[in-house]
């Protein structure tokens, strides 16, 4: 347990509330420069990751009729996970559908969305999202030595939750060496730090925010994607949402309206989290290897528990308490934790 | 000289020598052993500070790299800092450099609980 302080920050940022808990000093000077830092990197991010901002950078590379472009470091690790993302999910995770979700409606200032349970009553049939059979991720190309994206003009990339995973992971590499903190990039959670103290971490409810469940991690990636919040009534009054079917460009109904992924980093929490939803329930589970939480269209929920992971501190804790051999510790190193149930509601 | 015509002195003396040779062989085995020994020692001693080093999440060439990659992302958004405070945001996404709640606080348990829910 560290006695040193903790410093906690929270602000209204990517639409959604992001902030940063810093426990101890560290590469980032003492905890309240930390959370400066942090504050100051979300703002300008978002001033360059917006879609909605004309002048921003991501904008300026969606409108460029070059087929390859100069970027920011950052921006050019913003493409190569929009890559990743596709080819880590089978194409289901596809940040090229921007012009699908301008169609679907959201094109600006979302209002006060419609309750998740009236949007369900007026979804169409439930059935799992699949890849798009252009695959357009494909094409998109970065050189990151050179600090440059190679892509076919008019492809045009969507920020949205992946943006916000790499930029909880970048900030975490900034706070690796302070000894506890926590990023919060609306939604997508970094959790980590060199001491390694456990942090609760919960999971809230689409339906009436409610603590689903607690995890109590020390290092690790978070991150929640569901139908609930960023969705809206179309010109026809059908439900739409900004998790798109890539096969079809429609709002998916998979029977899954909520996913929260464990994963070591943020990014890949983001895309085990989406992948989970448009997945659908069958395949859902399957993409939450590192743990997690299920909500389904019903309100129950299915927990995943992280694999039981044994540090080799407590190995060797373990064996100078016995004076057996560690091998049972070993073999449980690589089990998977037991102990994961669907819960009603 | 005939074989048979062999002193027992000169008997002795090839006795000797086939004695001698099984001591430079037996010395020879005995060094190749060592040196093989010692080399797979060196070895397996390398590999395991290498192994323990990795598995226990520290390894050098991430964190190089982590820092590098830090100094560009955090001077890259220093670089922006100032322009993106200026611009308005419009649109879907709003960010606001109000702080709804900043402060301190230490936590029994040594770290504040997170929430995480849909963006």
């Amino acid at each position: 347990m560290s006695a040193e302080r903790e410093v906690i920050d929270e602000l209204d940022c990517f639409g959604s509330r992001c902030g940063a808990s810093v426990i101890g000093s560290g590469r980032a000077r003492s905890a309240d420069d930390a959370v400066v830092l942090v504050r100051r990197a979300l703002l300008a991010w978002h001033g360059r990751f917006s879609r909605f901002l004309a002048t921003s950078e991501l904008s300026r590379l969606n409108g460029d009729t070059r087929a390859t472009v100069p970027v920011s470091p950052l921006m050019a690790r913003f493409a190569r996970a929009v890559r990743e993302a596709g080819s880590l999910s089978g194409g289901l995770v596809d940040a090229t559908l921007l012009r699908p979700i301008e169609r679907a409606g959201y094109v600006g200032d979302l209002r006060q969305p419609p309750a998740l349970a009236t949007a369900l009553a007026l979804a169409p049939d439930r059935r799992p999202a699949a890849a798009a059979a252009s695959r357009r991720w494909l094409e998109v190309e970065v050189d990151l030595a050179a600090s440059t994206v190679t892509r076919p003009p008019g492809l045009m990339l969507d920020s949205g939750g992946l943006a916000k995973g790499l930029f909880a992971d970048v900030l975490g590499e900034a706070l690796a060496t302070h000894a506890g903190f926590a990023v919060n990039c609306a939604g997508d959670l970094l959790v980590g730090g060199a001491a390694r103290i456990e942090r609760p971490i919960r999971v809230e409810s689409p339906f009436d925010g409610r603590t689903l469940h607690t995890f109590e991690l020390a290092r690790t990636g978070v991150a929640t994607s569901g139908i609930g919040r960023r969705s809206w009534l179309d010109g026809d009054g059908r439900p739409a949402h900004h998790l798109l079917d890539p096969s079809s460009g429609r709002p998916a109904f998979t029977g899954v309206v909520q996913a929260t992924a464990l994963a070591p980093s943020a990014l890949a929490a983001e895309i085990r989290a989406k992948a989970a939803v448009l997945g659908g329930p069958r395949a859902a589970r399957a993409w939450l290897a590192h743990g997690g939480v299920i909500v389904f269209d019903d309100g129950s929920h299915e927990v995943v528990a992280p694999p039981r992971v044994v540090t080799l501190e407590q190995l060797y804790a373990t064996s100078s308490r016995s004076a057996t051999m560690p091998n049972a510790a070993i073999s449980c190193a690589v089990s998977s934790a037991a102990g994961s149930g669907r819960e009603m509601k | 000289m005939k074989p048979s015509a062999r002193t027992a002195e000169q008997l002795d003396a090839r006795a000797l020598a086939r004695r001698h040779r099984e001591a430079m062989r037996r010395r020879a085995r005995r060094i190749r052993r060592s040196v093989a020994g010692f080399a797979l020692a060196l070895f397996a001693a390398a590999f395991l500070v290498v192994y323990v080093q990795l598995a226990s999440g520290n390894d050098p060439a991430l964190v190089a790299n982590g820092a590098k990659r830090e100094a560009a992302a955090l001077s890259a958004a220093s670089d922006t800092e100032s322009s993106a405070a200026s611009e308005t945001p419009g649109g879907g996404e709003q960010a606001s450099g109000e702080s709804s709640s900043s402060g301190s606080e230490a936590s029994s348990s040594g770290a504040s609980a997170v929430t995480t829910s849909q963006s």
